[in-house]
């Protein structure tokens, strides 16, 4: 029986993503004592963590990141105002984001890795603003949001641009599809900010990802996909879950820590 | 003649503060006739490709590519940008 509900526990969280034990007392139809009982045995167990402080604590899948806010926020058809925590509405906000970064060392992530860490989320964040100015389609900036769960530390930058696609086939004739602009956009010296020589920022991330073992890279830009790294995939399908076509750009890193 | 680049901040990472950076070296730095300019990363954090590519693009036109020297540094990201822009220009 009990095993049967912490079950339950974990098929809810699935589905809806953390959940508060308010939320999961009408879903499972228990006490309020009898699910925090069932909640601090699977958190116990390496099941569940624990995310918030009271009185806003939730209940997350271990070792799943869980980046709903920002899914919520790019996937929407309009959106009239930033949530200021999450958004970099300009480059020197999304700079001044990149210092702090240097306390994810305290996480656990190895001190040689945080100068690639750091330079490659600053590649991504600052390619939101290079090929997004006046091409937004509501709201300017970049979504940046860092979590450390399952030994990795996941990275989630997203944009309400106008997406690869477009950005390239202004300055690339003949680009055919979606897929065609992101795997060219990773693999090949090319911008869509012409006259201009440049175009290598993506390259350099992925060779960051493929530089170690147990990192992963996954971006998804219109109908377009691509990943790279042992933890690609990963990346890939925590995007999937929620987008098969995204208009602007969501991209995810995963990071080994320890 | 050896240029700190930790003056211009310990993370360095855009096109635009790269041009910055490389218009005040240009500006406030007189390097004598045939003298190189040595640019030291001690003490900076993270360096992207999209800077250094704008102050290398910058001081090699100034200067000439033969007189600017990237002095050695551990830091990674300063390896992996110097050789994706190699890559770039290779």
């Amino acid at each position: 029986m009990k095993t049967d509900t912490r079950v339950r526990i974990k098929k809810a969280i699935e589905k809806k993503g953390p959940q508060k034990p308010s939320e999961l007392v009408p879903i499972l139809g228990i006490s309020a004592q009898a699910l925090h009982r069932q909640l601090k045995l699977m958190v116990g167990q390496g099941v569940l963590v624990i995310q918030g402080k009271p009185p806003k604590t939730s209940y997350a899948l271990a070792g799943v990141a869980d980046f709903s806010e920002a899914f919520e926020w790019l996937g929407k058809k309009i959106v009239q105002k930033n949530p200021k925590d999450k958004v970099c509405e300009t480059r020197d906000v999304l700079i001044a984001r990149l210092s702090p970064l240097k306390n994810l060392v305290r996480e656990g992530l190895n001190p040689d890795d945080l100068p690639l860490l750091i330079s490659t989320v600053g590649e991504i964040g600052n390619n939101s603003f290079d090929h997004n100015l006046g091409q937004w389609r509501d709201v300017p900036g970049c979504w940046l949001e860092v979590q450390a769960t399952g030994n990795h530390l996941w990275v989630c930058l997203a944009d309400r641009g106008q997406g690869i696609y477009s950005s390239l086939s202004k300055a690339n004739d003949g680009i055919e599809s979606e897929q065609a602009a992101i795997e060219m956009a990773f693999e090949k010296f090319v911008s869509g900010r012409t006259p201009e020589k440049r175009g290598n920022g993506l390259k350099f991330v992925k060779r960051a990802i493929l530089g170690e073992a147990d990192r992963g890279i996954a971006c998804i830009s219109g109908s377009g996909t691509i990943q790279y790294g042992s933890w690609g995939r990963e990346c890939e399908s925590v995007l999937k879950k929620r987008f098969a076509r995204v208009a602007g750009t969501i991209t995810l890193m995963a990071w080994r820590l320890g | 003649m050896k240029i700190k680049l930790v003056k211009f901040g310990e993370i360095l990472t855009s096109r635009e503060a790269g041009r910055e950076a490389a218009l005040a070296i240009r500006a406030y730095q007189k390097p004598s006739r045939d003298e190189s300019i040595e640019l030291d990363f001690d003490g900076v954090l993270a360096v992207g490709p999209s800077w250094l590519g704008e102050v290398l693009k910058s001081l090699n036109t100034e200067y000439g590519k033969a007189r600017v020297i990237c002095l050695p540094s551990d830091n990674r990201s300063v390896i992996e940008s110097l050789n994706i822009l190699n890559a770039e220009e290779g």
